[in-house]
């Protein structure tokens, strides 16, 4: 099947720049999915957006929608529209002609474009003010204008620039419900590009983007499962990285001999990724797999995150893993504690080639065990 | 902290009306023998207020050619907004937008007309004008022009200052071609930039003195060159005050009638 848009190995320099805002970037949207473009500021989520709406030229690669290349279309005739992280809706236009600019460019009458945009507006829940002025809505209200002007301008494809990003966290949730809603109604082909791991949670598939490049395309839950690379688990955060070797499906590290699951298809120098929720903490004389000693208990949302400095590791190069744990815990800094360690399904490993010697790197991230979600997943 | 806040409102509110009164006594008192005058026949030295009202003014200043001199005024004014307000978008659109890589020369150099003395200028630019062949009314517009770009220029700089560029990237993507963005977005966007501009150079064309006397030799007469040759010759105050009132009306009315529809407007959008 023809991808409804499809990025073919897109590579852009910004003028004077030594190396490419994207290199290679291949992506494939199907008709009527969402994807979402995931990655932290200046990763080029923004410049790849604009490439595909022919706002910027690539040096190299190709645009193609249906299967035809619109490399030498100017954005009005290239069929996507895009909304941007501000709403820009034009000042001198009522909420109504605001929607209908596009049918009006298109030649439809006022009454009929009007009426087609009031559609729009009542889709969004904003139906009661199409007679104001922009300057007259809350943040919010704009943004579901400007998203009932891109769903209005009947685009074969839209393009979301990180459209939630400025508003605050309740009306972020309510404007992804709409998106849901929005899309259950008209099926849209969307491409939204965030560095919001639950904005990403909406898309089918996820582009992660680090560094001008595709480190990993797929559902949410395989980049919370098994990320490709280290760069993708620092992106998505939450993981403990434990430095060690892999030998025949089996990683040695100061967490001892652990089965990887067969899907992690690695040899030699690799991290061992373990998510801090799937750890868990029991008592020290237990059966715990590895025992340790509290260093540290960290507030973290509606959870609390214990830190733990393992018995097992020289001393001199002390290994910690961080265990995500319900509110309350009565663990201080000081106290004993086993750590019971998940079995294959919860693990995952990736290959480290740059390191050799696995006590170095165990040494090297000691202390940044575990990347934290709500930092690294943010940035 | 409450009372101090209220007290301090308190007090500024009969200051500002107080500031606002001075200013206008400071806008309508010179007007105000000018409009007496207008309407006296008989007005002496000595006293306060004109002895016999009339219209011997008004007839004086119809018999002098005041129509005519009202229609080339406003004439002028026109072609001369014509000619400075495109190249003024343009150009403030350039300064504005941040669209040249080095501003400051272009910024200097249109900024340089208001700098120069019209009458200087003039000067030296009707005999070159005359050797040349251009005809004076073509002239006469051209260097008003030049001298009119200096405020469209900067008056639409700082309207695309407050505009986001990023408004005609919008209207493209959603299918506007480069000039509908431009014509459907961002010149809408900056009206009232707009009127502005369009109006400060009608009005250098049609308050123009020295450039349409010296470059235009004296043939084309227009309010300006009606009410200096009363003023300078006829010792008429009746007949100069009349001529000055009936060149004030204009631009006056204008300006109240595009405050009411831009005051409207603003209403209009938060009714």
């Amino acid at each position: 099947m023809t991808a409804a848009l499809h990025l073919s190995a897109i590579t852009h320099r910004h003028p004077g720049a030594d190396q490419p805002t994207l290199a290679d970037i291949d992506l494939e949207v199907p008709e009527g999915q969402m994807v979402a473009v995931l990655g932290p500021s200046g990763s080029g989520k923004t410049t790849l957006l604009r490439v595909a709406a022919g706002l910027e030229q690539p040096e190299s690669g190709d645009v193609l929608l249906d299967g035809t290349s619109v490399l030498g279309v100017p954005p009005e005739g290239r069929d996507l529209t895009v909304m941007f992280q501000k709403p820009h809706l034009f000042p001198h236009l009522s909420v109504l002609d605001n929607v209908a600019f596009a049918d009006r460019l298109r030649g439809r009458s006022r009454p009929a474009s009007r009426a087609a945009a009031q559609r729009y507006l009542d889709l969004v829940q904003l139906g009661d003010l199409g007679r104001r002025r922009p300057r007259q809505l809350s943040g919010g209200q704009e943004q579901r204008v400007a998203l009932a002007r891109a769903l209005a301008a009947s685009r074969r494809v839209m393009l979301l620039d990180e459209p939630f990003s400025a508003l605050d966290t309740n009306l972020r949730t309510s404007m992804h419900e709409l998106l849901g809603e929005v899309r259950a109604a008209l099926d849209p082909t969307i491409v939204i590009v965030t560095h919001d791991l639950d904005e990403a949670g909406l898309a089918e598939r996820v582009g992660v983007l680090v560094e001008g490049r595709i480190e990993q395309f797929d559902a949410i839950h395989t980049l919370y499962a098994a990320p490709k690379t280290l760069a993708v688990a620092r992106l998505v955060g939450g993981f403990n990285e434990v430095p060690g070797t892999v030998e025949s499906g089996v990683h040695y590290s100061s967490l001892g001999a652990l089965v990887l699951p067969a899907a992690a298809d690695v040899n030699g120098t690799a991290i061992l990724l373990v998510r801090k929720e799937r750890l868990g903490l029991v008592d020290a004389e237990a059966t715990a797999t590895v025992t340790g000693r509290v260093v540290e208990v960290r507030q973290s949302g509606p959870h609390q995150d214990v830190v733990v400095e393992l018995d097992r590791a020289p001393a001199d190069r002390r290994a910690r893993v961080e265990v995500e744990v319900r509110l309350g815990t009565t663990l201080r800094p000081g106290d004993r504690t086993g750590v019971q360690i998940p079995g294959p399904g919860g693990l995952w490993a990736v290959d480290h080639p740059g390191v050799e010697d696995a006590s170095q790197i165990s040494h090297a991230t000691s202390e940044p065990a575990i990347f934290d979600s709500t930092t690294r997943g943010r940035g | 902290m409450r009372r101090l806040t209220a007290s301090g409102s308190g007090r500024t509110r009969p200051r500002r009306s107080v500031i606002l009164a001075l200013l206008a006594l400071w806008l309508v008192i010179p007007l105000t023998p000018l409009v007496l005058w207008a309407g006296a026949s008989r007005w002496s030295g000595t006293a306060r207020l004109p002895q016999d009202l009339g219209s011997r003014g008004w007839q004086e200043a119809l018999d002098a050619g005041m129509i005519a001199a009202l229609v080339r005024s406003g004439l002028l004014g026109v072609a001369v907004a014509l000619i400075a307000t495109p190249l003024g978008v343009m150009a403030g659109r350039a300064l504005g937008w941040r669209l040249l890589r080095r501003p400051a020369l272009p910024s200097v150099v249109l900024l340089a007309p208001v700098v120069l003395a019209p009458f200087s200028v003039a000067m030296g630019l009707d005999i070159v004008i005359l050797r040349v062949g251009i005809p004076g009314e073509v002239a006469v517009v051209v260097v008003l022009s030049v001298f009119a770009l200096p405020y469209t220029t900067f008056t639409m700089r700082a309207t695309y200052l407050g505009l986001d560029p990023a408004l005609e990237e919008q209207a493209r993507v959603l299918g506007a071609s480069t000039r509908q963005a431009r014509r459907r977005v961002t010149l809408p966007a900056a009206t009232t930039g707009l009127v502005t501009a369009t109006g400060l150079a009608f009005l250098v064309g049609w308050s123009d003195y020295a450039v349409t006397l010296l470059i235009g030799g004296g043939q084309i007469v227009t309010a300006p060159m009606l009410i200096g040759s009363a003023a300078a010759g006829s010792g008429n105050d009746a007949l100069t005050s009349t001529l000055a009132v009936s060149a004030s009306l204009p631009p006056l009315v204008a300006l109240a009638v595009f405050t009411y529809a831009a005051s409207r407007r603003r209403t209009a959008a938060y009714s």
